[in-house]
């Protein structure tokens, strides 16, 4: 925490860059003094649990331009949102709810109103355990930075696999997230869900997040099998063994049940002092396979 | 009657507190600042247990800003605190027994100073072996927390001889049921503001539930005298019980004497989670044996409360308990024993239910039980063993006699939610076949008062005021109950008098009489007896002296809206008339017309410490939906019939019956203050998770029952915790009945109830492919 020669206690000094750059170059000329702060949400709980010190600079992102688009192309599927969108900006668009859907439904689970209000989607991505992140994953995500020089892109799924443990992340700035809506083949449906499950119904951390999305013919084969799953501490990711499984298979009891076991076996929760890893990998099971059923039904 | 806004017509007022409160103009007392007010912060134990070899407060005190560095060595009167046995060190002096235990004390000019001076308080430990869990406690391999051991207290009760009653059985179930460490949750957290007069008094404003409680325990550490004290305690944002007991008081007021300066403190939500009361964890076993016809032989139980590291009202608690696992049925032989032990987890307290919510959890799940093997209907079981009208209570002591177990049986199992039984519809399980709903319901009779052996003072007094208000003057207190409320609208109904004409005075120990105190669902009683007690003597004092005025026989006089009425006979009409206002009175009267009442709590003939004499009776049904995908359960429709005498005020009466009935279903779900190691790892509302408006999209009826026997001198029954007790045991019966699971453990864990494969889930709802 910041704090004076007698080590009491005094608030951060707060930049507000103009511009990416103008950012970039203040967390590079800070350092670990300096941290990005957007809707503080997030910070600001860290703060008060004693998971972060109160930095000494605050460099709020909030008054860059760049970061506050929301460009939706209608001919080529794909959205790019602004890392400083609010959740409440996602939830209420009626254009993101009719490309993504799913990001919609992710943005009206997470938190309560008037967090919503301020907490960005840049800052529930970089979370790393953000419930919009299953959402995202399901649109092929590709998270693009200012990084000083030329900008960097990199797919959310390559970035989750490796910034827990590689911090170089903090030194860039997200600019936004790019999602592709999927295709359709003509001659299917296509089926998409979103569940977060907490411990209570409302305003509560989540314990499993699913989100899928899946084509189905007429005769009820699946194909373009997407399925995310996250919750708690456990980063999201894709369940690829089990969208393999189910590429090109028929949507019947059998396959349901197959893939349930798959799940199983295969998904690897973290577990809490609040609900276990047994749980968590029933209910992960049990919610992906609801919707197969639901969608042959 | 069915409670809601239409059918109360007329009744249905809007609270005096209302607007303020849902504006946030309200001023809560930890609201409060002073001019030159210092920050007060407490140091506590981050160990749960150890021993404590040095402190050193020199550094903290010679930070700049800081005012006082308190330690024990400070206290000058008794360095402890306890409603009914003090054993609370205010500080610490060699010894911690929980994290939330208080070592040392700062006051300083900020919040950053203050709290930067608890840094630089040294305090040497060393740390002892824990005792974390209360049977541990009990055993011989345990640390001793006390000088005395671990056991605060026992109790039980006996009548007969359950090991032949037992054999005599058709049937038995044995069972261990568990509760959760459920925390109040109110929205203010505990705090307050401490001022020394020029006059030497301390002035203090803190919410409490007994004011004169607080001035005595205040009175007794600062060993000055009771006279020199002041408490300020209403109005207050929450306590459920959490406030009833000491908190940061001692601290302001001591920082406050040495620094002579006003001292303001508040805990964060952390701190009030890590230092506050719970409700007590209980461990309850129960053996319970019926014959043939389904007739009570013999019920056995013992009883385990987790009660922290210090008394406060752990041993009353327990009793509670005691009694309430016997509940409203007759046994031939029973014999419950219950242990309140010390450990070094959170500190537990008093909680709306009292103990009651833990004992009708585990009473009723015997019911349930017992009824599946006999192959009866559970409600049928209940009636065949419920107690008659002139039954004496749970301790064979006498009680008031009501009707109270019938009605609200006979209005449960009329209602369209219990008669919907067995006729739940298969439509929606066919759409999502995992989600079961399911119908249960439980029964209860609830104790109110302190109970036979406890000081339990009531009264008020009434004033025609100088400036012509009637004054209604109580020492209890408005935590959100509406208490206010309720004693204006009974001055209205039972006096004549309008709103304008009142004033109501609480919270305030240099003006109120001793009412006792705001708890054990009493207070409502004890104002509409105190107001039973003063009318005729109000009526007596003051309308005699209007008749002075108005040359009118007094009793042709009647109190009403702005002052004293009679009827006026005239030649060509006759018409009740004002004849004069109360203001205008009280000039004549020149000085103020004063009543008071005193009387105790009415209690039983009996020896037992603690039994009641007057009970609340409920039956509550409920139905649920259970998602075998998820195991999670919501809450879609509840009915409480609650008989509990004349509704003073109908607005009230719901508001307290679905606030406790939300606290109970929080109870049933999602509340637990987990800990290990006597670590608190819920810590803050993160992780302690109260029901939110999304588990309260379910309906809720509730049913007055009033009618009490015609010889009946106690009136409106207490209702501020009844509707807390019965819902959980309820929410269990409709879960087995939705899905076939018996809960045993609060709050219900989510993975008991998920289907076991997905084969299970779809087994109705899908043939073949």
């Amino acid at each position: 925490m910041a704090a004076n020669a007698q080590g009491v206690a005094e608030a951060p000094f707060v930049w507000h860059p103009r511009s990416a750059a103008e950012a970039w170059q203040l967390k590079a000329t800070l350092g670990a003094e300096g941290v990005f702060t957007a809707g503080g949400t997030l910070l600001r709980t860290q703060w008060e649990s004693g998971l972060a010190a109160m930095p000494n600079h605050l460099i709020n992102i909030g008054e860059i331009e760049e970061l506050h688009g929301l460009e939706l192309d209608s001919e080529t599927g794909t959205g790019g949102f602004g890392a400083m969108l609010t959740l409440s900006d996602i939830r209420t668009s009626p254009q993101v709810n009719t490309r993504f859907p799913l990001l919609t439904e992710a943005a009206r689970s997470i938190a309560a109103p008037s967090i919503r209000n301020l907490a960005t989607i840049g800052g529930n991505v970089l979370s790393m355990v953000g419930d919009s992140i299953p959402a995202l994953l399901i649109y092929d995500p590709v998270l693009h930075w200012h990084d000083g020089s030329n900008g960097l892109k990199e797919p959310l799924s390559e970035w989750l696999s490796t910034a827990p443990v590689h911090a170089a992340w903090k030194e860039r700035l997200l600019i936004s997230i790019e999602l592709t809506q999927p295709t359709m083949d003509s001659n299917t449906k296509r089926f998409v869900a979103y569940h977060k499950v907490g411990r209570r119904d409302a305003f509560t951390p989540s314990v499993v997040t699913a989100a899928l999305s899946m084509q189905l013919d007429s005769d009820t084969r699946l194909s373009d099998v997407r399925l995310a799953l996250g919750g708690g501490q456990t980063i999201p990711h894709r369940l690829e063994t089990a969208e393999l499984f189910l590429n090109g298979q028929l949507a019947n009891k059998k396959t349901i049940t197959e893939v349930y076991a798959l799940i199983l076996e295969q998904y690897e929760p973290k577990g809490d002092a609040f609900v276990p890893v047994s749980y968590r990998k029933k209910a992960a099971a049990n919610l992906i396979a609801s919707e197969l059923w639901k969608a042959v039904r | 009657m069915l409670l809601n806004r239409k059918g109360s017509g007329a009744r249905w007022r809007v609270r005096p507190d209302g607007p303020d409160k849902v504006t946030g103009k309200l001023a809560y007392l930890t609201d409060m600042t002073a001019p030159d007010m210092l920050i007060g912060r407490v140091l506590r134990s981050p160990h749960p247990h150890a021993r404590i070899t040095a402190i050193r407060t020199e550094q903290a005190a010679a930070l700049e800003g800081v005012h006082a560095v308190i330690t024990h060595k400070d206290v000058p009167g008794l360095n402890r605190f306890g409603i009914a046995h003090p054993d609370q060190p205010v500080l610490c002096e060699d010894r911690v027994r929980y994290v939330g235990d208080a070592v040392a004390a700062v006051a300083a000019d900020t919040i950053a100073i203050a709290e930067q001076a608890l840094r630089l308080i040294e305090v040497d430990y060393e740390v002892l072996p824990i005792v974390d869990d209360a049977e541990y406690a009990l055993t011989d391999d345990a640390p001793s927390l006390h000088s005395q051991g671990n056991l605060l207290h026992r109790n039980g009760f006996k009548r007969g001889d359950v090991i032949t009653g037992f054999d005599n059985c058709a049937h038995v179930v044995e069972e261990t049921y568990y509760t959760p460490r459920q925390m109040h949750t109110y929205m203010e957290t505990e705090g307050g503001l401490f001022i020394f007069g020029e006059d030497g008094r301390l002035t203090v404003y803190a919410p409490t539930q007994h004011g004169f409680m607080d001035r005595m325990q205040l009175a007794r550490i600062l060993a000055i005298p009771q006279s020199d004290i002041r408490i300020v305690s209403s109005p207050i944002g929450g306590s459920f019980g959490g406030k009833d007991e000491l908190n940061v008081q001692p601290y302001g007021a001591l920082l406050a004497r040495i620094t002579n300066r006003p001292v303001k403190l508040h805990n964060s939500r952390w701190e009030s989670v890590r230092a506050g009361l719970k409700r007590h964890p209980m461990k309850i076993s129960m053996k319970t044996g019926v014959d043939c016809s389904g007739k009570l032989i013999a019920h056995q139980v013992r009883i385990i409360a987790d009660t922290g590291p210090y008394a406060t009202l752990g041993a009353e608690v327990l009793n509670f308990a005691v009694e309430h696992v016997i509940g409203p049925y007759r046994y031939d032989n029973l014999d419950v024993d219950g242990f309140s032990v010390y450990t070094n987890n959170g500190m537990s307290g008093e909680f709306r239910g009292f103990g009651g919510n833990q004992a009708i959890f585990a009473l009723e799940g015997q019911f349930d039980r017992l009824a599946e093997k006999l192959g009866l209907d559970p409600w049928e079981l209940r009636l065949r063993n419920m107690r008659k009208s002139e039954d004496p209570g749970p301790f064979d002591q006498p009680i008031a006699l009501t009707e109270g177990a019938k009605q609200v049986s006979s209005a449960m199992t009329a209602s369209t939610l219990w008669q919907e039984r067995g006729k739940l519809g298969t439509e929606e399980q066919q759409a999502e076949p995992w989600i079961r709903t399911g119908i249960g319901a439980a029964f209860t009779m609830h104790g109110a008062g302190l109970g036979f052996g406890i000081p339990d003072p009531a009264g008020g007094r009434l004033t025609l005021a100088a400036d012509g208000k009637i004054e209604a003057v109580f020492s209890y207190e408005e935590f959100g109950q509406g208490l206010i409320a309720t004693l204006e609208q009974m001055l209205i109904e039972q006096f004549g008098f309008a709103s304008e004409d009142i004033r109501i005075i609480i919270g305030d120990s240099d003006v109120v009489p001793d009412s006792g105190s705001t708890t054990a669902s009493r207070a409502t009683s004890m104002m509409w007896k105190s107001l039973q007690n003063l009318r005729p003597l109000f009526e007596e004092a003051v309308l005699s002296k209007a008749a002075e005025f108005v040359k009118f026989p007094a009793r042709q006089l009647r109190f009403g809206e702005g002052g004293v009425y009679a009827i006026v006979v005239n030649p060509d009409s006759s018409a009740e008339e004002c004849l004069i206002t109360y203001p205008a009175l009280a000039a004549a009267c020149g000085e103020p017309v004063t009543c008071t009442t005193t009387f105790h709590f009415p209690t039983s003939a009996t020896e037992k410490v603690g039994a009641h004499f007057l009970y609340t009776y409920s039956a509550v049904a409920v139905k649920v939906e259970v998602n075998q995908l998820t195991g999670r359960v919501r809450l879609l429709h509840q009915y409480h019939a609650v008989a509990a005498g004349p509704v003073m005020n109908p607005q009230g009466f719901l508001g307290q019956i679905e606030g406790g009935s939300s606290m109970a279903l929080g109870f049933a779900l999602t509340e637990d203050a987990v800990m290990s190691g006597g670590q608190y790892l819920t810590k803050n509302l993160d992780t302690y998770l109260v029901p939110t408006i999304a588990e309260h999209r379910g309906t809720i009826d509730v049913q007055a029952i009033e009618e009490l026997p015609e010889d009946d001198s106690h009136g409106p029954r207490g209702i501020g915790e009844v509707g807390s007790v019965t819902l959980a045991p309820a929410i269990a019966a409709a879960i087995y009945d939705a899905v076939g699971i018996r809960v045993t453990k609060l709050p219900i864990d989510p993975e008991l109830l998920l289907a076991q494969s997905f084969d299970q889930l779809l087994e109705k709802a899908v043939s073949g492919e």
